[in-house]
C-alpha cells in the first residue's frame, strides 16, 4: 500500500503523514469531548475570556450576546467549535481530494497497461511526477518567470544599463493588497457606524465599570479592610521597618530622611497641621491635602502600607533630628495616640 | 515587447560630461554629518543612563534630541539623497546637471541650513514641532534651497536625452513635490520676532497638521527618495534587471497616495476625533503591500545574484537595508492598530521601531551607495573590502543591539504602567520605578549605538584611504544619441509609458495624488467646529504662563513629557481625567509629545506645591531620588526676557486668542503681579533670592501649575461623543 502510494501514485509521504496526524488528532478530540464528564468542562465555562485574548484584535471585547445556533455556548466554546468545524471540513476535503487523485492514477495505470495510445487522448500523460500541493501553491503564489527564461520578458528599454523584467505582480502580494484594501471599509464601518462601534470614551467608561466591579469583588473577599475608622497602631519591628522603607521611598523627598521636614512639615515634633492621632495621620496620607501640596497616596499605597508608614511616622515622635524644620500647626497631646 | 529597438543609426552620438564633483561634495557631507548626527545621538543615549552628561543648558537632552533627529534626517540622510540623486539623475537621463551654479548653491545652501540648525537648536530656538523644530527664518531658507533643487531637478529632466523617465525619477519627483507641500503646510506660522513664531493652527488641529507632516517626512524624506536610490543602485550593483516593471508602477502610485493618509496613527487614543484615528489605522494597514512592493522588487531583483551578495559589501549593505525597510514597514502598520498602539505609544518601542528604519534602511543604503559611488568617481578600487565587510557586520549587529533592548524596554515599561493591584491601585504608582527598571536596557542601547557609530568611523577611514588612492574624474565623459521620437511610434506600448515621457503630467499627477489624503483629513478638522467641542471653562494663558510655556518649549520638555492623558484606566489613575480636545484651543503649538521618558504633565497643575517644582527644577534628585531628568539651575540665574511679550500677545490675538483689546499694553503689568505672587509664596517656603519675581523659574512654575486645571474632574462622568 505504502509503496503504491509513494511510488506509483506519486503522493508525497509528508501529505500522508499530515493526513494521519489530522485523523488521529481529530479522533482524539472527539473522544475527549464525547466521553468527558460534564462536570469537568463546567470549569472551562466558568473561565471568562481574558482581556488579553483580544490583544491582537482591533477592538475591546464585545459584550456577550449571542443569538443563533451557538447561542448556548460560551465564547471559548464557540471559538473551539468554529475551529473544529473548519478543521473537520478541511479534513473531509483532503480525504475526498486524495480519493480522486488515487482514482485518476489508477485509471492512468490501467490505460497505460491496456491501451497506451489512449493516454494522450485523456490528457493523463503529464500526471507524473506529481508535485506536492505546497510546491504548486508556492508557484501559484509567486508566479515568477524562472531566471533561465527571463530573456523572454526583458522590456525593450534600458536606463544607464538598468533593464526591467515584465514579471507579473506576485499573486500573494496582490492578495495581501486586496485584503488590506477590503479591510479598510469593513473596519471603518465596524468602528464608526455599526452597532458594535465603540468610541474611545465609551470604551473607557466600560473599562472603568468592569475594573470597579472587579475591585469591589476582590475587596469583598478581604476581611477587615483597614481604613481610618479602624486603623490600629503597629509596634512590631517588622511593620515599623516596612513603614520606614515606604517612608524613605515616598515621603523623605519632602519630609526629610529623618522626618525633619523640608518642602513638607517636620514630622518629629508634637505640632500637627492636620491632626496627630493615628487616624488623622492615616487619613492625611490616604487622601492628601491638595491645597497644601500633600499628595493623596491611596492610588499608590495599599491600606496596610499606609498603616505601616503612619505607625513609623508616629514612632519618630520626639527623635529631634538635626536641621529640624520649625513647628507648624497645633500642639497635639500624646494621650490621644491610642 | 521583447524585440529591442535600436536608436536610429543616423542620429549620431552627442558627447557630454557628468558632474562628479557635486556628487563628491554631497558624499563627503553625508559622511561627515552622519558621524556628527550619530555622535550626538550617542550622547543623548548616554544622557539617559548618566544624567550628569547634561552639562550645560545647551547640552541638555531636551535640546540635544532635536539636534540629533535633525542631523540624522536632514543632514545625514538629506545629503545622502542629494548624493544619490545627482549621481543617478545625470546617468539615467544621459545629460549633465542643468546648472552647475544651482548645484553648488544647493549644496552650500543646504549645509548653511544644517549649520543654522546646529547653532539654533542648542540655544533653545525651536518651534517644538517634531522634525520641524527650526524657526521661521530657517524654514524660509529651507524652502528656497529646496526650490533651487527643484529647478535643477526639472531643468535636468527638460534637457534629457532619454525619452522616458525611469522609476527612480518618479520617486525623486514625488519626493520633491510632497516635501514642498509638507514643509509649507507645517510651517504656516506668524513670526513674533526674528527667532520666535506661533503656528497658524492650535491644539488638535496643530497636532494633526504636525503628524501629517511628521509621518510624511518619514515617507517622503526617508522612504521615497531612498526607494529611488534603491531602484538605481541595487540593479547596477547586482548587474541584474529589475524584477517587475508593473510592480514598480503599482507600488509607486499606491505608496504615495496611501502614505499621506496615515498620519493620524501617531495620535491614536489622543483627543483627535475618533474618525480621524480610524482613518489613520486603515490607511496604515493598506500601506503594508505598497511598501512591501518596494522591498520585493529590490530583493527579487537579486535572484540569480545571491552569490555576488555573499562577496560584495555594497550588495550586502543594500540587502540588509531593504530587509530592514520591509520589517519596519510591516511593524509600522501593526503599531497603528489601536490595541497594539495602546501598548507601544509613548514607550521606547516606537524609538526602537524608527531606528530599525533609519539605521537599517537609510543608514545601510547610504553606506552601500557610498561604497558604490566613491571608487567609481575616483577610478580606483575600494581601499579595503575587508574593512567594508567588518563595517557591514558592525552595522547589522549595531542595529540589533540598538533595537532589541528598546523593544524590551518598551514592553516592560508599558506593562508596568498598566499594572494594577487587586485593590485597584497602580502597582508602580511612582513613575520612577518604571524608569529604573529599564535603565540597564538604555545602557545596552547606547552600547548598540556605539557599535554602529564605530562602524561608520571605520567606513570614513576606508573611504578616505580610497579617495587618497584615486583621482577624481570631475567631469566624466559620456555619449548618447540626442533625444528623438521613437521611430516605431508608441502603438502597443504599456499604458503607463505615456506618463513616463511627460514629466509635467507626472508632477501634476503625483501632486494631486498626495494632496487628496492630506486635504481630506485636515480640511474637516479645521472647518467643522464640532470636531473640537468647546469647553466654556478653558481660558487663554496669562502672560506669565505664556512666557513659562515658551520656556517649556525652549528647554524641550516635550521631548520627554507628554501632555495627553489617554482614556485608559491606567492613565486616569496615574495622571487624572483624560485630556479633551477643547482644552487645547489656545495651545500654539500643541505640546502633546510623543514619548514619555518622564510622566505625562497635562494634569500636573496643582498636584505639587510651587516649592516642590522649585526644588525639582533645581535638582530633580532632591524631590525624586533616582530621577534621570537634568537639573535646570539656569532658570533661577536668568531673568525672564519680556521684551517680546506685547508682540506675542498681538500675534496671538491676530491668530484668534481672545485677549481683551489693547491687552498687549497691560500684559506686562499682569505678568509682574502674578510673578510677585508666585515669588512671595516661594519665599515663604524658604527660597532666598531678592529678584526671584523676575526670574525665569517663576514663569515656568506658573505654567506648570496651570496645566490641565481649566476643567473640573466631574465634567468627565459621562462618555462624550
Amino acid at each position: 500500500m505504502a509503496k503504491y502510494l509513494l511510488q506509483d501514485a506519486g503522493v508525497n509521504w509528508l501529505a500522508i503523514l499530515a493526513l494521519l496526524t489530522f485523523t488521529a488528532v481529530f479522533a482524539l478530540a472527539l473522544v475527549l469531548v464525547l466521553f468527558r464528564r460534564k462536570g469537568s468542562y463546567r470549569e472551562v465555562e466558568r473561565q471568562p475570556l481574558r482581556d488579553s485574548y483580544y490583544l491582537l484584535l482591533l477592538a475591546p471585547a464585545p459584550t456577550p450576546a449571542y443569538p443563533g445556533p451557538l447561542g448556548g455556548l460560551t465564547e471559548l466554546q464557540q471559538v473551539a467549535a468554529f475551529v473544529m468545524l473548519i478543521v473537520f471540513l478541511l479534513g473531509c476535503w483532503s480525504l475526498i481530494d486524495l480519493c480522486f487523485q488515487l482514482m485518476a492514477r489508477q485509471r492512468a495505470r490501467l490505460i497505460r497497461q491496456h491501451r497506451p495510445a489512449l493516454l494522450r487522448h485523456v490528457e493523463l500523460e503529464q500526471l507524473e511526477p506529481a508535485r506536492a500541493w505546497w510546491q504548486r501553491l508556492y508557484e501559484r503564489l509567486t508566479d515568477a518567470v524562472p531566471i533561465e527564461e527571463e530573456a523572454a520578458i526583458v522590456l525593450d528599454h534600458e536606463y544607464d544599463g538598468v533593464r526591467e523584467l515584465d514579471n507579473n505582480l506576485p499573486p500573494w502580494w496582490k492578495g495581501l493588497f486586496y485584503a488590506t484594501v477590503a479591510f479598510a471599509p469593513l473596519y471603518l464601518y465596524y468602528a464608526e457606524f455599526s452597532d458594535f462601534a465603540v468610541s474611545n470614551a465609551e470604551a473607557y467608561a466600560t473599562e472603568m465599570t468592569l475594573a470597579e466591579a472587579q475591585v469591589q469583588a476582590y475587596l469583598a473577599t478581604q476581611e477587615n479592610t483597614i481604613d481610618e475608622s479602624n486603623v490600629m497602631l503597629l509596634e512590631e519591628a517588622n511593620a515599623i521597618s516596612a513603614g520606614q522603607r515606604v517612608f524613605q521611598a515616598k515621603c523623605a523627598p519632602c519630609h526629610g530622611k529623618a522626618g525633619e521636614g523640608g518642602i513638607g512639615p517636620n514630622l518629629t515634633d508634637r505640632y500637627w497641621l492636620h491632626g496627630g492621632a493615628l487616624t488623622d495621620v492615616f487619613r492625611t496620607i490616604k487622601n492628601g491635602v491638595p491645597d497644601k501640596g500633600m499628595i493623596a497616596w491611596k492610588n499608590e499605597l495599599r491600606p496596610r502600607d499606609i498603616q505601616e508608614v503612619a505607625s513609623y511616622i508616629l514612632s519618630l515622635q520626639g527623635t529631634d533630628p538635626p536641621n529640624g524644620k520649625e513647628p507648624q500647626g497645633d500642639l497635639f497631646t500624646a494621650q490621644t495616640f491610642k | 515587447m521583447t524585440q529591442l529597438h535600436k536608436s536610429p543609426p543616423t542620429a549620431g552620438l552627442e558627447h557630454f560630461t557628468y558632474d562628479n564633483r557635486i556628487v563628491k561634495y554631497f558624499a563627503y557631507a553625508t559622511s561627515l554629518w552622519g558621524l556628527v548626527g550619530m555622535s550626538v545621538g550617542l550622547l543623548a543615549a548616554l544622557q539617559m543612563v548618566f544624567p550628569a552628561l547634561n552639562i550645560t543648558a545647551e547640552t541638555t537632552f531636551g535640546r540635544i534630541r532635536p539636534l540629533h533627529t535633525n542631523a540624522a534626517i536632514f543632514a545625514f540622510v538629506g545629503n545622502g539623497i542629494f548624493m544619490g540623486v545627482y549621481y543617478s539623475l545625470q546617468r539615467l537621463l544621459k545629460t549633465r546637471m542643468f546648472s552647475g551654479t544651482l548645484s553648488y548653491l544647493h549644496f552650500y545652501g543646504w549645509q548653511a541650513i544644517i549649520l543654522a540648525a546646529a547653532l539654533t537648536l542648542p540655544l533653545g530656538i525651536t518651534t517644538s514641532k517634531e522634525y520641524a523644530e527650526l524657526e521661521w527664518p530657517i524654514d524660509i531658507g529651507i524652502a528656497l534651497v529646496w526650490i533651487l533643487f527643484g529647478i535643477n531637478l526639472f531643468g535636468t529632466i527638460a534637457r534629457r536625452r532619454e525619452r522616458h523617465l525611469y522609476v527612480a525619477i518618479w520617486f525623486y519627483i514625488a519626493t520633491w513635490v510632497t516635501v514642498t507641500v509638507l514643509h509649507i503646510g507645517n510651517s504656516l506660522e506668524l513670526p513674533v520676532s526674528l527667532w520666535k513664531s506661533y503656528p497658524l493652527f492650535a491644539g488638535v488641529q496643530d497636532a494633526l497638521v504636525q503628524w501629517w507632516y511628521g509621518h510624511n517626512a518619514v515617507a517622503f524624506f526617508l522612504t521615497t527618495p531612498y526607494l529611488g536610490l534603491m531602484y538605481y543602485f541595487l540593479p547596477k550593483a547586482a548587474n541584474r534587471p529589475v524584477f517587475s516593471y508593473r510592480l514598480s508602477i503599482i507600488h509607486f502610485w499606491a505608496l504615495i497616495f496611501i502614505y499621506i493618509w496615515a498620519g493620524p496613527h501617531h495620535l491614536l487614543y489622543t483627543s483627535l476625533p475618533d474618525w480621524a484615528q480610524s482613518l489613520g489605522t486603515v490607511f496604515s494597514i493598506m500601506l503594508i503591500a505598497p511598501s512591501w512592493g518596494g522591498m520585493l522588487n529590490g530583493l527579487l531583483t537579486l535572484r540569480g545574484a545571491w552569490d555576488k551578495v555573499r562577496e560584495d559589501p555594497v550588495l550586502k549593505m543594500m540587502v540588509v537595508a531593504v530587509t530592514a525597510y520591509g520589517m519596519a514597514t510591516l511593524e509600522g502598520p501593526l503599531l497603528s492598530l489601536r490595541s497594539v498602539n495602546a501598548i507601544s505609544h509613548y514607550t521606547d518601542w516606537t524609538v526602537g521601531h524608527v531606528h530599525v528604519g533609519t539605521l537599517g534602511w537609510n543608514g545601510m543604503l547610504t553606506f552601500g551607495v557610498l561604497y558604490f559611488i566613491l571608487p567609481r568617481i575616483f577610478r580606483t578600487p575600494l581601499y579595503s573590502r575587508r574593512l567594508a565587510n567588518v563595517h557591514f557586520w558592525m552595522a547589522t549587529l549595531g542595529v540589533i543591539f540598538y533595537a532589541v533592548p528598546l523593544y524590551w524596554a518598551g514592553w516592560t515599561q508599558s506593562a508596568m504602567w498598566k499594572q494594577f493591584l487587586p485593590e485597584g491601585i497602580l502597582q508602580y504608582g511612582n513613575f520612577l520605578e518604571t524608569v529604573d527598571a529599564i535603565l540597564p536596557l538604555y545602557a545596552l542601547r547606547a552600547f548598540g549605538g556605539s557599535i554602529y557609530l564605530a562602524g561608520v568611523v571605520l567606513m570614513v577611514y576606508n573611504l578616505v584611504r580610497t579617495v587618497r588612492r584615486g583621482k577624481l574624474v570631475a567631469n566624466e565623459a559620456a555619449a548618447a544619441p540626442p533625444l528623438s521620437d521613437s521611430p516605431a511610434g508608441h502603438r502597443g506600448e504599456y499604458w503607463h509609458r505615456w506618463i513616463e515621457r511627460r514629466p509635467v503630467q507626472l508632477l501634476v499627477g503625483a501632486t494631486i495624488v498626495v494632496l487628496i489624503g492630506g486635504l481630506a483629513e485636515i480640511f474637516p478638522m479645521v472647518m467643522v467646529e464640532s470636531n473640537v467641542p468647546r469647553i466654556a471653562a478653558v481660558q487663554p494663558y496669562t502672560p506669565l504662563e505664556l512666557e513659562g510655556r515658551d520656556l517649556y518649549i525652549r528647554e524641550g520638555c516635550n521631548n520627554c513629557h507628554s501632555q495627553m492623558v489617554r482614556p485608559f484606566r491606567s492613565e486616569t489613575a496615574r495622571y487624572g481625567p483624560y485630556s479633551m480636545s477643547g482644552e487645547f484651543i489656545y495651545d500654539r503649538p500643541h505640546l502633546w509629545g510623543s514619548k514619555r521618558t518622564g510622566p505625562d504633565l497635562h494634569r500636573v497643575g496643582g498636584k505639587y506645591l510651587d516649592s516642590w517644582h522649585f526644588e525639582h527644577l533645581m535638582d530633580p534628585q532632591r524631590t525624586s531620588p533616582g530621577s534621570i531628568m537634568p537639573p535646570y539651575p539656569w532658570l533661577l540665574d536668568r531673568k525672564l526676557d519680556v521684551t517680546d511679550l506685547p508682540a506675542k500677545i498681538r500675534t496671538l490675538q491676530r491668530l484668534g486668542t481672545p485677549y481683551p483689546a489693547r491687552y498687549d499694553r497691560r500684559a506686562l503689568e499682569d505678568l509682574r503681579r502674578q510673578a510677585r505672587d508666585v515669588a512671595d509664596g516661594l519665599r515663604e517656603s524658604g527660597v532666598d533670592d531678592p529678584e526671584l519675581a523676575e526670574k525665569e523659574i517663576v514663569a515656568i512654575i506658573a505654567y506648570l501649575q496651570r496645566l490641565g486645571t481649566d476643567i473640573q474632574p466631574e465634567s468627565q462622568g459621562t462618555p462624550q461623543n
